[in-house]
């Protein structure tokens, strides 16, 4: 046993640092969660200053769970983050899976491929949602109205316009509507997140036992059953991680948010924060303690449903 | 039934040419063992036969059949790899039904074939253990049964007890013999050592750089090499392969005597040497001589109470009976 000391008092300062790093912010933000504190206020100006003499219980929280943006924040944090991971984890494997194989090229396909998740994050989000999203003048704006012209044109034609004329002029879809601006973010997270989810499907894929895959051959199994039974088992932990890391990112999305909509519908639990705490930080912290409640749960969640369903 | 017949088989990885056209019948119900230096090409052989290695040209007959364009799934033949190439994470039940649950057989039958596989190869109390949580014998034993179920027309060994320690392998290779006899199945096995060729095999294929050097059974090896390297390869410690005025008297080139055919004496013999290193290994004793003209050292086996010191001059004298004698060709002359 007592060899054992010496390696845990070197673990020491290490282990002390992260408790430190990790209790000082959470034991303000629930000390702030539980008293009266804001910014500015003229008529009670001893609310300005943090202290427990304005101990006002679970008021804070009870304030959150009544503002109207609450629910529907948690609602959309859940959406996006859930929509992101499946979106990527599928993504992920499927191009792993494709890039994997040995072609000609592969090397600048790989480089490219990474490339987007260089891409700061505020950046991403102003040239998907002007350049490519906008519905007059993004891709997706050019992409319909040109269909739309082709197709008029097509009314025209001699036969065939009959038919055509039985087509419905397109409408290209406001992604800064309150209704579809969480979409909006589902897909440039998506597209800026799935190169990581590939690069670490990638490096897994080249660790399989390329044996156990002769081997499934002569049982038998044919390309899916190989996928099914030894490829999606060997690629659970590198999706539980990808699921981790990016559930971690994800619930804390901001930027894209704000650029997209300014919470406009589309509020999650971090803006929602960062809305109180223009004045409400007792408020803005006790959405925190709640934001630190929903990730837990959604990690738990993510993890026991990963295991079961690929491990066997 | 399993009689696999390849005709001018060959295979070349881009530019080099690893087999040359090779011929080789294997018969229904033969324990048929490749042996060969390392590289000769014996796994590729293998794999060839598996399907899972195209031909360069020629064909593969299984049971009268052209199989060379079938797919590896439907050879019926079953294989076990030496890293066994289990599936890591399916309990050993499902490791073992797998070619079972591939074929769509129903689950109570998979259960019953699985179970009934897994008693022959003492296997019921590992049925729900991960390959990880098992042995090198236990996990080459999940590897034989998953190969039994198919109920293969032939099973493939590529060194399957190469990674086992001496004693398991021992242990295994009886178990794998005992199986032989049991189905009465057609197997090939792939080795390096010796022993197991020398012991399992009723044919042995001697290979060297993808040429076959000779085939037949281990004693017709062992008495009638047909040439210099298989005198060389087979038998243990090394064949004595002598040259020069020796070998001219018994109008040869080269004429070869083992270590066990040579009589060892302190006071008169034929030949004369010096004792280098003693190996006493109990039964025998395997003595280095140096000095004897046209082979040095001269490797001899004595009896295991045979105590002579380093340096101690002996004399040696082969039995005439078991003189072999090759041409300038290496090959053998009657
Ligand atoms: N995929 C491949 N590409 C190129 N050359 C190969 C390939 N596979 C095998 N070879 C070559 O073919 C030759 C025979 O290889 P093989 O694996 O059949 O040897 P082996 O007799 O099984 O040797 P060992 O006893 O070491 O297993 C070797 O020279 C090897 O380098
Ligand atoms: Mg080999």
């Amino acid at each position: 046993m007592s060899d054992r000391k010496l390696p845990r008092l070197l673990q020491t300062p290490a282990v002390l640092l992260l408790l430190v790093w990790m209790l000082i912010p959470l034991g303000l933000t629930l000390y702030f969660s539980f008293i009266r504190y804001v910014l500015n206020n003229l008529r009670r100006p001893e609310w300005t200053t943090p202290s427990i003499s304005n101990w006002r219980g679970f008021g804070n929280y009870e304030f959150v769970l009544n503002n109207k943006d609450f629910v529907l924040a948690i609602q959309n944090s859940l959406l996006i983050v859930c929509s992101i991971l499946f979106l990527t984890v599928i993504l992920g494997v499927v191009i792993a899976i494709l890039i994997n194989k040995t072609f000609p090229g592969q090397g600048i396909v790989r480089v490219l491929l990474i490339s987007p998740f260089f891409v700061m994050p505020a950046v991403n989000a102003v040239l998907w949602i002007n350049m490519i999203l906008d519905p007059v003048l993004g891709l997706q704006g050019i992409a319909v109205g040109s269909i739309n012209d082709l197709i008029g044109s097509l009314r025209e034609a001699p036969v065939i316009g009959a038919f055509f004329s039985l087509w419905p002029e397109l409408e290209p879809i406001s992604f800064r509507a309150t209704q579809t601006s969480a979409y909006a973010v589902i897909i440039m997270v998506t597209w800026q997140w799935t190169p990581f989810a590939v690069l670490i499907f990638m490096t897994s894929l080249q660790s399989e036992d390329q044996q156990q895959k002769e081997a499934a051959v002569l049982d038998g199994a044919g390309a899916w059953s190989q996928f099914r039974f030894l490829t999606l088992p060997h690629l659970g932990r590198p999706i539980a991680i990808v699921v981790m890391i990016q559930a971690i990112f994800h619930l804390s999305l901001y930027a894209e948010i704000e650029i997209v909509s300014r919470g406009n519908g589309n509020k999650n639990l971090p803006y929602l924060i960062g809305e109180f705490a223009n004045n409400n930080i007792g408020a803005a912290s006790a959405t925190g303690i709640f934001a630190v409640i929903l990730a837990n749960i959604v990690a738990i969640f993510l993890l026991r449903m990963i295991g079961k369903t690929l491990m066997e | 039934m399993g009689r696999i017949v390849l005709k001018n088989v060959t295979k070349s990885f881009g530019n080099t040419q690893v087999i040359p056209p090779l011929d080789l019948t294997i018969e229904d119900g033969e324990f048929t063992v490749f042996v060969g230096p390392s590289g000769c090409g014996k796994s590729t052989l293998l794999r060839m036969i598996a399907g899972l290695e195209d031909l360069t040209s020629g064909y593969i007959e299984i049971d009268g059949d052209d199989a060379t364009q079938v797919p590896p799934s439907e050879r019926g033949l079953a294989m076990v790899f030496q890293s066994y190439a289990l599936y890591p994470h399916m309990t050993v039940r499902k490791n073992i039904g797998f070619p079972l649950r591939m074929a769509k057989m129903d689950q109570s039958e998979i259960d019953k074939k699985v179970e009934t596989a897994a008693k022959s190869l003492n296997l019921m109390d590992y049925l729900d253990r991960k390959p990880a949580d098992l042995s090198g014998g236990q996990r080459q034993r999940v590897a034989i049964g998953r190969a039994i179920v198919r109920e293969p027309a032939a099973f493939l060994f590529d060194e399957p007890l190469s990674n086992l320690d001496a004693a398991l392998r021992v242990g295994m290779r009886l178990e794998i013999g005992e199986l032989h006899e049991r189905l009465q199945t057609t197997m090939i096995y792939v080795t390096h050592d010796q022993v197991e060729a020398m012991t399992m095999a009723n044919k042995i294929v001697v290979l060297q750089a993808g040429v076959i050097e000779q085939v037949g059974s281990p004693l017709e090896l062992y008495h009638k090499p047909r040439n210099k390297f298989v005198a060389g390869f087979i038998g243990s410690p090394k064949m004595n392969l002598i040259e020069g005025s020796e070998a001219a008297k018994h109008g040869a080139q080269t004429i070869g005597i083992r270590p066990e055919h040579i009589d060892v004496s302190t006071t008169d013999g034929m030949w004369e040497g010096k004792v280098g290193v003693a190996e006493h290994l109990g039964s025998d004793t395997f003595i280095h001589v140096h000095g004897v003209e046209g082979c040095d050292p001269m490797t001899v086996r004595a009896a295991g109470d045979m105590s002579v010191k380093n340096g101690e001059t002996v004399f040696l004298t082969p039995q005439s009976q078991n003189i072999h004698k090759f041409d300038a060709e290496g090959l053998r002359i009657e």
